[in-house]
């Protein structure tokens, strides 16, 4: 596929240009990763106590639990429902094929509503920051380093698992229900409705181990300061590589 | 220098043999129809020569470049529009045909493309919002606007209403006229008819002919037919005894008469001489799907609906 990059700059700007129109015009995948996850964390804020807690270093639940909680949210939605459901869709209606007879590889279409969701991504993190922030005063993280590798590293686990999702589904439905199964599976068993603590002590260490539970904790971690458990984020570089790798081998072009 | 060669093309998915010792040459600025019934391998055959399959077998040249090894420079010089499937549903004419042009360091004006192909007035449409016919014109847009010097355009018509199917021919003819060479696959003989300077006919995987259309109908020496209405019944025998007559039908008032030669005289004369007052009378040339059932020993199966 080394020919696709030597396009024209211009290009890739239209590319990218194309993605974000798609992922504008399309209302529900635009305001549901956006608006949900600020909603969830909203509700949380009403109802706390502020209180600081000896578990999070003296920082209330809210700062240290839930507004990381959202931020994975964030990512999982639109990493691993959404970036997916688009490529499906792309697939089956012959887009990428069309693509392959121009100067562009339909790789560059993968490039650009990667890089499209990024933005999306971003956009909806800086939004519940900005909510939690101005609404409940919640404190920055501790470890600011940290906090922003956690969340890379967060973001390449859920988007290798979303192009997994795109490579094996058969439909643009199948994509949707593929993406949304991982994703409430992933945040049950990583302590997206309750803390892992509640969970049988196996599938505690299984979903912190899993890209929710894992992208989670190391979060708190940087919003408390304390140091990230290596094994976690070893969690989150080794589903990047796989599930790159397994998208990689098995993607299909139409 | 022929604008693309393919000589002994062949190719095989698993067990079944697709596409089996193919040759044509395309010669610049020609119509080229490969012309077959549905699965003969017509498509299989112009996805090896847009490289985006590689032959068993053969050899390929578009412009001088192997489809196989040259992709990226080939992806220049030649528009392609698929069998099916092309856009985003909510991307708008006007938009993907700027990001199409953007691929291309060299292309027509986008503006330009879409006046042409009437479909100035639908800038702002919607991919999914677009008929039929609009939506061919604009993969013929999308074809043309890197300019290329090879189009190769996949069942161009199918689906589309009469009008829009002669419309179609009407801006092939046109593009055909500005210097740009096509190659047309169709399983239409009426197309390929209209179209074509010359076709290859493909009947599963294999050539069964190639030449111009009118040169492989001629070649045929077919029996003609000759049509006509008559108010009155009449004597039959007075047509069945003509050397040139071999079958008379008659259904209600319209009667076929099949011969060889001279045929429409023959009849005309004879019926002049017994006072039979024929009207609409008409001779049936010989077309492209004689030609068929001629080469390959089976009636051509249009497969509209498949």
């Amino acid at each position: 596929m080394t020919p696709a990059f030597a396009l024209p700059a211009r290009a890739w700007a239209m590319l990218a240009l194309t993605e974000a129109r798609m992922v504008v015009r399309d209302t529900a995948g635009l305001v549901v990763p956006l608006g949900l996850p600020v909603l969830i964390m909203v509700m949380n804020g009403i109802g706390a106590d502020g209180a600081g807690r000896a578990e999070f270093r003296g920082l209330p639940a809210l700062d240290a639990y839930v507004v990381p909680l959202t931020i994975v949210m964030v990512v999982a939605l639109i990493g691993v429902v959404n970036m997916p459901s688009f490529l499906a869709s792309y697939r089956k209606a012959g887009v990428l094929r069309r693509l392959s007879v121009t100067p562009a590889h339909p790789a560059s279409v993968l490039v650009a509503q990667v890089a499209v969701s990024l933005a999306q991504t971003l956009l909806g993190v800086a939004l519940a920051l900005l909510v939690a922030r101005s609404a409940f005063g919640v404190a920055m993280p501790r470890d600011p380093f940290t906090a922003a590798g956690a969340f890379l590293l967060a973001a390449a686990a859920m988007y290798a698992v979303g192009m997994v999702v795109a490579a094996l589904a058969p439909t643009p439905n199948a994509a949707v229900a593929i993406g949304l199964v991982l994703f409430f599976a992933t945040m049950a068993a990583g302590g997206g409705f309750g803390g892992r603590g509640q969970l049988p002590g196996w599938l505690d260490a299984l979903g912190g181990h899993l890209p929710y539970g894992a992208g989670l904790d190391a979060l708190s971690d940087a919003w408390t300061g304390a140091a990230p458990d290596p094994a976690q984020l070893g969690a989150l570089a080794g589903t990047t590589v796989l599930a790159a790798a397994v998208a990689a081998k098995t993607f299909r072009w139409s | 220098m022929a604008v693309v060669e393919v000589d002994g093309l062949r190719k095989r998915y698993g067990d079944t043999v697709a596409v089996d010792g193919v040759s044509f040459a395309v010669e610049e600025g020609e119509i080229f129809g490969i012309l077959g019934p549905n699965g003969a391998g017509k498509t299989t055959i112009v996805e090896c020569v847009e490289g985006v399959r590689r032959p068993d077998a053969g050899r390929i040249r578009v412009l001088g470049l192997d489809p196989s090894r040259d992709r990226a420079k080939l992806r220049r010089v030649l528009g392609a529009q698929l069998q099916s499937g092309m856009l985003p549903e909510k991307l708008r004419v006007g938009e993907a045909l700027a990001l199409y042009r953007s691929f291309y360091r060299e292309g027509a004006d986008p503006e330009r493309l879409l006046a042409d192909l009437g479909l100035a007035g639908k800038r702002g449409t919607a991919f999914e919002d677009l008929s039929g016919g609009q939506a061919q014109r604009l993969a013929i847009a999308l074809a043309l606007v890197g300019r290329p010097r090879v189009a190769v355009l996949d069942e161009l018509t199918t689906g589309l209403d009469p009008q829009a199917r002669r419309g179609t021919w009407d801006l092939i003819e046109q593009v055909r006229d500005t210097g740009v060479t096509v190659l047309l696959v169709t399983h239409l003989m009426e197309e390929a008819e209209r179209l074509c300077d010359r076709v290859v006919i493909v009947d599963r995987g294999r050539p069964a002919a190639l030449g111009t259309p009118g040169g492989l109908i001629a070649a045929l020496d077919a029996p003609r037919r000759v049509r006509f209405r008559t108010e009155e019944p009449f004597d039959r025998a007075v047509l069945a005894g003509l050397e040139e007559v071999t079958e008379v039908r008659t259904r209600r008032s319209e009667t076929v008469v099949t011969g060889t030669g001279d045929l429409l005289r023959a009849v005309g004369t004879a019926l002049l001489r017994h006072g039979v007052v024929a009207t609409e009378t008409r001779l049936e040339r010989a077309t492209l799907e004689d030609a068929f059932l001629a080469l390959t020993g089976r009636p051509y199966q249009d497969g509209e609906a498949a």
